[in-house]
Parts: structure tokens; C-alpha cells; sequence
């Protein structure tokens, strides 16, 4: 089945031709009426967002109108999704699927498990409207998947609470210090964090080794080319021991999730939390206009690179349809499709031809992130997997017993090397 | 035909019967216990072809300090679990008393069993929390700082192990409850005509006749020590950095995070052989029962 549809043309009147209601119900119906019973989709969708469901199955309504086709919309719950996605990915994919752009889809399209889309890419000139966040999905010079809404990390914390306190967020490690002093003596943790979900830590990591060694030696380490011994990498574990030993983190925090630790910043019993804008999610929603952020501070004299993380949208490699698949992309990434979609979960949306969020923090972000360098995904999207449950497990024990470093490192490298092949 | 039915029908009724558990039991059981140990012997990321590694996996297993962690972290819960068949013993005596509104006690001691393990895991968090949690509450009652249990290397394992004890004393509770009640009323009376009373009355005439009961409560209470794993889960994923994990939490981790399938099913199979010593030691009594009886 090719794109024999009038819409493929071009991308413009085929979204004038779905404005048109139900003058595009009958086009639709009419264009293709024999070939209705192999237009049939599934799509999986992992998202716990009830409003981002609801904008996608408007998408869905839209696109079986258009097309004559039959969409069947499966819901996942985002944790088992994880676990579940490598079993269909195998045995009974289905045609259209979300996962995490990186290493993570890299993951499957070593196993071959994804389907190359360059094709669709090229004929609808993806490459202009998404510039560089195209690479979150590319392995090689092939494109895997289309990047969704990305999450820019930074330091978040509440003006009105600054305001009352008189702290000033910090942009420099001077700074850094100096706010830590002046939270503490308002009474605060310097830095709302929660280490249960093991993940922030990894975050936090990212930060210093991006500030301190830069992106090109970033990804060398997730990559597995360097060494966890690497000299390099002290002063990293340096200043996060210096902020440990400052009391900068919240005390106990293993014990508290992110959104535990996420709730004592509109509780005014911690300054500043670093994580994605989805911190918002643990502020209440009076305090939300209050939410902003600033880029974790300037270490060393380096351009700015920050974590992105970004998810996407892609086809298995063993979908049944992939034309219609295809189809399905196309429309979903129209900028108003793709707007409504992700506006309801506050992420930086990939394409530049997007209509502006209402949300300031994306706005923020969106700004921000022009100063940015170059972006990684995040540590346990970058790395192995299997590397990244160790490298969290490492940085969670580091920050406890900062003076087990040498044990934790050698730990890791070990674990490196095994799982990269290297010596 | 009907002659067919008559001569065999011996084996064949029996079979018939018999065949689906077999089948069931086969395929459930056996076969994926087999397959497991198989995979064992691989590395293998659950997706790409299985690659020979022998026993490769056991030798890292017992180089990993993460293993011997798990493995000690398992025998505390072992140690502490075996609290159960007492304190459900003592609590079954107790209730099993003729006292007005005892039946309101009972089924008071009996809720634990009916919650989910998993809401159990998730309430015992919220009382453990530093901070603001019953315990940290109780504490600052009488001016002391309660210990973030849970973040604690050291205490955190017994911490959860005393959340899952709650649901299995009651468990042990009710097997000790059904067992009092089906105590033999002529070997009491016969205690009482012979003057026992009290302690005595309990150590040599009602405990004798819960043995069977005991048995069972202690089978049960190893197995599920060992098959800990929803709590840990719920309760800690095993933190921090691992100091709680217990085997089928790391087989769990490996497998499904770390994407090492062979070296998850190592785990198992080192698990496996843990609990055959109780299953083992559980059928052979089972076995001894029977022979007597019969």
C-alpha cells in the first residue's frame, strides 16, 4: 500500500481538507472505499496523562476519517510499559509505539527492532522544522523515530520564597556556595532531593560531569570509552563531595521520592530542586506562576550543555502496516496535532513551528535552550541499561558515603568493562 | 469396546483425572524450572540469540558483592520470619479464650491478612518516614529523633522484614486457631483429671497436638521469607544502593532493568536450591506422616 492518499502531497491542504469536518469524512471515505478492511493500526501509547489520551484518540478520530482506516488504541501503564515493551516488540508489535529517544532506542534498533523511517523524514522535511533534536533519534545518519516533547534539567525553585528568604539562585560555584550558607541559615535544605528512584542522583551527575569535562567527554563515559578511574572524573566526585559535606542535600534522602522531596519547596523547607519542569507536578498549583528555573551553575570555562531528555514515537520493525504507519506519523506530527498532544504534559516541543505554549516554563526553556551548546538525553537513557543500574546504584551509595569513592569507582569500572567488552 | 473400558479402566479413569494437574504442573512448574536453569547457562538480554556462556554466571554470582548482600539480607528475613509461628501461636492462645467481644479482637488480628501485601509495604513507608511519619511522630512525642529506618544501610532490611512479619503472624494466627480447634477433648480432660493445668497443660498436652499445625506454619513461614519480594519492592526497590535487596528482588532487577536475563535466572536457580532444602525437608515429613498413617 503506497501513499495514495492526497493528503501525502502536501502536508497543508490535507489538514484544510481534516478542518473541513465532515466534508473530509465523506473525501475520505469516497477516496478509498475498497481497500477499508487492510487499513487497520494498533498504537501503544505508555502516557498516564488523561488529556494527553484525549488529544491523541482526537488524532486517532481525525485520521480514521481521513483515511477509512481502523485505529485500535492500547493504553499502557508507563512502568509496566518498560518492562512490556520488549516482549511485543518481538512477538506481536503493533504498528505505531512510544518509547525513549538515545540509547534506549538505540537498544532496539541494534536488535533490529525498529523500523528505519528516514524515508518519511526526508519526504516531509522533517530535517528544517526539527534542526538538531533530530539526532535524539538517530543512529548513524538513519532516523529511527520522531522525537516528542523534550525535558530541559535545571535548578527549579519557587521567586516568591526567594523573594521572602532573600536567597539569590546561584549561577556560579561561588554562588553555589554562598546560596547553600544563606538557605541554611533560613532554615532550609539547600537542595530538595529525593534518591529513592535512584534516578536523580544520576541527574545530578550529569550536571557536574557536563559543567566540569563537557559533553565530547560526557558521552565517551556513557559510550563506555572511558574510564571510571579516569583522573578526570575527580574533580566531579570533588565538588559533589564538597556539596555533601556542606549538608547541601536534603537529610535522609534516600528515604523520599522526588515527589516527597519536590512537595518541601512550596513547604519552604528546601531552596531549590534540580530536575525537569515536571517538578511542577509536586507544587501546588497556587505556587505553580511562583515555578522558574536557572541553568545548574557554570564550573569550568566551557560552552553550556545541559541534559534533554526526550521521548518519541516510533515503528516496530515487525508492524503489520507500516504505510499506514507512516500515514498515522505524518498527521500526528502536524504541528497542531503534535501541539495538542503535548501541551497537557508542559514539555519543550521539537519542532520550531509550533504554535507558542501558554506554559511559561516551556517558554523558559524553549529560551533557554538556545544557549545551549549541545544536549545529552540523561544518564540512564545515554548509557547501557545494564550500565546505568549500576552507575545509579553507585552515585546513590556515593552520595551517603562519599568516602567509599574509590570503592564505588573501581566498582563500576569493572562493571564497564564487562558490559562494553574493554579492557 | 465396553470390554476395552472393563479390562483398563483401572489406569485409565485415574489418569484422566490425574492428567490435567499433571499437564498444568508440567508446563507451570517443571518445564519453565528447566528452562530456567537452561538459561542460566547463557547470556542473554531476553531479545537476541542465547549465547553459551556455562557456568560463566555462577562464577560472577559469586564474585558479586551485590549477591552476598542479597543472599545475608535473605537470611535475616529467615531469622526474623521465624518469629511468626510463636507470636501466632501466643496471639491464637490468646483469642481463643471464651471472653465477651474476643470475636471482635480475632478479626481485628486477622485484618493484615486480608490487605494486600503491597498496601502493607506502601502504609509501613508512610510510618516510616522521616520526618512526618507515625514513627518519627511516636519519637518526637517523647523528645527523640525516630532513625530513617529506611535509609539506613543497616536497619533497613529488618525494617521491612518487620512490615511483612505483621501479615504473616496473623497467617500463623489462623493455621494455630483452626489447629485449637480441633484439639482432642478427651486428651484435655484426660490432662485435667491427671492434674495439669496452666503451662503444663500447654507444653505436654495441647502443643503435642498442634505439631502437625507447627510443621506447616514453619514450611510456610521459610518459603515465604525466601520468596520475599513485593515488599522489598514496594517498600525500598531494594535501596539504598542495594543494602535491602534480597535474591528474587536482584534476580528481578538483573532481568528486567539490567536486561541480563542468564544472569537473573543464575540467581534463580541459586534460590531454587535454597528453598529445595525446605521443600525437601517439608515433603519428606509430609512422606513420613503418611507412612505412618497408613
Amino acid at each position: 500500500m503506497k501513499h495514495t492518499h492526497s493528503f501525502a502531497s502536501t502536508r497543508r491542504t490535507f489538514l484544510k481538507t481534516v478542518g473541513g469536518g465532515a466534508a473530509a469524512v465523506a473525501l475520505g471515505g469516497l477516496s478509498m472505499p475498497a481497500l477499508a478492511q487492510d487499513k487497520s493500526l494498533t498504537i501503544i501509547f505508555n502516557g498516564n496523562n488523561e488529556n494527553q489520551v484525549a488529544a491523541l484518540r482526537k488524532t486517532i478520530a481525525d485520521f480514521e476519517a481521513a483515511t477509512g482506516s481502523t485505529v485500535t488504541l492500547n493504553l499502557m501503564d508507563h512502568e509496566a510499559h518498560k518492562t512490556a515493551i520488549r516482549n511485543y516488540l518481538v512477538a506481536g508489535a503493533p504498528d505505531v509505539c512510544f518509547w525513549f529517544s538515545g540509547n534506549r532506542m538505540k537498544a532496539f534498533v541494534d536488535r533490529g527492532l525498529f523500523d528505519d523511517i528516514s524515508d518519511l523524514v526526508a519526504e516531509q522535511n522533517y530535517a528544517e522544522v526539527l534542526g538538531g533534536t533530530l539526532g535524539a533519534t538517530m543512529v548513524g545518519d538513519k532516523v529511527y523515530g520522531l522525537p516528542l516533547a523534550g525535558t530541559l534539567w535545571g535548578n527549579f525553585y519557587l521567586k516568591n520564597v526567594f523573594e521572602e528568604k532573600g536567597l539569590v539562585a546561584p549561577t556560579t560555584w561561588e554562588e553555589t556556595l554562598a546560596y547553600g550558607e544563606a538557605a541554611k541559615s533560613a532554615g532550609m535544605a539547600p537542595l530538595a532531593f529525593g534518591s529513592k528512584e535512584l534516578w536523580p542522583c544520576a541527574g545530578f551527575f550529569d550536571e557536574l560531569n557536563l559543567r566540569i569535562n563537557g559533553l565530547e567527554n560526557h558521552i565517551a563515559l556513557m559510550d563506555g570509552q572511558m574510564s571510571y578511574l579516569d583522573p578526570m572524573l575527580q574533580p566531579v566526585f570533588d565538588h559533589w563531595e564538597e556539596l555533601i559535606n556542606a549538608d547541601f542535600f536534603l537529610e535522609n534522602h534516600t528515604s523520599y521520592g522526588w515527589q516527597e522531596a519536590g512537595a518541601l519547596l512550596s513547604q519552604r523547607k528546601a531552596g531549590m530542586m534540580n530536575l525537569g519542569n515536571f517538578v511542577k507536578y509536586a507544587v501546588p498549583e497556587a505556587d505553580i506562576p511562583h515555578l522558574t528555573f536557572i541553568p545548574f551553575p557554570k564550573i569550568a570555562d566551557i560552552p553550556r550543555f545541559e541534559d534533554f531528555s526526550t521521548d518519541s514515537i516510533h515503528i516496530p520493525s515487525n508492524a503489520k502496516n507500516k504505510a499506514l504507519a507512516r500515514e498515522f506519523l505524518a498527521m500526528f506530527y502536524e504541528p497542531e496535532n503534535l501541539h495538542a498532544f503535548l501541551a497537557p504534559a508542559g514539555n519543550v516541543p521539537p519542532r520550531n513551528d509550533m504554535p507558542p505554549s501558554d506554559d511559561p516554563l516551556v517558554n523558559a526553556a524553549v529560551e533557554s535552550l538556545k544557549t545551549v551548546a549541545g544536549t545529552a538525553q540523561y544518564y540512564d537513557r545515554d548509557t547501557d541499561p545494564d550500565m546505568a543500574q549500576a552507575g545509579l546504584n553507585g552515585f546513590q551509595e556515593f552520595m551517603v558515603h562519599p568516602d567509599r569513592r574509590e570503592q564505588i569507582l573501581t566498582r563500576l569500572d569493572e562493571t564497564r568493562k564487562r558490559i562494553f567488552g574493554v579492557s | 469396546m465396553p470390554n476395552f473400558w472393563r479390562q483398563h479402566r483401572g489406569w485409565i479413569a485415574p489418569t484422566l483425572f490425574i492428567m490435567p494437574a499433571v499437564v498444568l504442573f508440567g508446563v507451570v512448574i517443571v518445564a519453565s524450572s528447566v528452562q530456567s536453569l537452561w538459561i542460566s547457562l547463557h547470556d542473554w538480554d531476553g531479545m537476541s540469540p542465547m549465547h553459551w556462556v556455562g557456568l560463566g554466571n555462577y562464577q560472577e554470582l559469586f564474585r558479586d558483592p551485590q549477591f552476598f548482600t542479597s543472599l545475608k539480607n535473605n537470611c535475616i528475613w529467615l531469622v526474623v520470619f521465624m518469629l511468626a509461628p510463636p507470636l501466632g501461636l501466643g496471639i491464637a492462645l490468646l483469642v481463643n479464650q471464651q471472653i465477651r467481644g474476643m470475636r471482635l479482637v480475632k478479626s481485628l488480628f486477622f485484618i493484615p491478612l486480608v490487605l494486600a501485601s503491597v498496601a502493607v509495604g506502601v502504609v509501613f513507608t508512610w510510618v516510616y518516614t522521616p520526618g512526618f511519619g507515625l514513627l518519627a511522630l511516636v519519637f518526637s512525642a517523647f523528645g527523640a529523633t525516630a532513625p530513617a529506618l529506611l535509609s539506613d544501610e543497616n536497619l533497613v532490611t529488618f525494617a521491612v522484614v518487620f512490615a511483612a512479619l505483621w501479615p504473616q503472624v496473623a497467617f500463623c494466627m489462623v493455621l494455630y486457631l483452626a489447629g485449637l480447634n480441633s484439639l482432642s477433648d478427651d486428651l484435655i480432660g484426660a490432662g485435667q483429671v491427671d492434674g495439669a493445668r496452666g503451662l503444663n497443660m500447654l507444653f505436654h498436652v495441647v502443643l503435642p497436638q498442634l505439631t502437625q499445625v507447627t510443621f506447616i506454619a514453619i514450611a510456610i513461614t521459610a518459603i515465604g521469607a525466601l520468596r520475599s519480594f513485593d515488599m522489598v519492592s514496594v517498600m525500598t526497590q531494594g535501596g539504598p544502593f542495594g543494602s535491602s535487596s534480597v535474591l528474587a528482588y536482584q534476580m528481578y532487577e538483573q532481568s528486567i532493568f539490567s536486561y541480563r536475563f542468564g544472569y537473573g535466572a543464575a540467581i534463580a536457580s541459586v534460590l531454587f536450591a535454597i528453598m529445595l532444602v525446605f521443600i525437601v525437608w517439608y515433603l519428606s515429613r509430609i512422606m513420613r506422616a503418611d507412612d505412618r498413617g497408613a
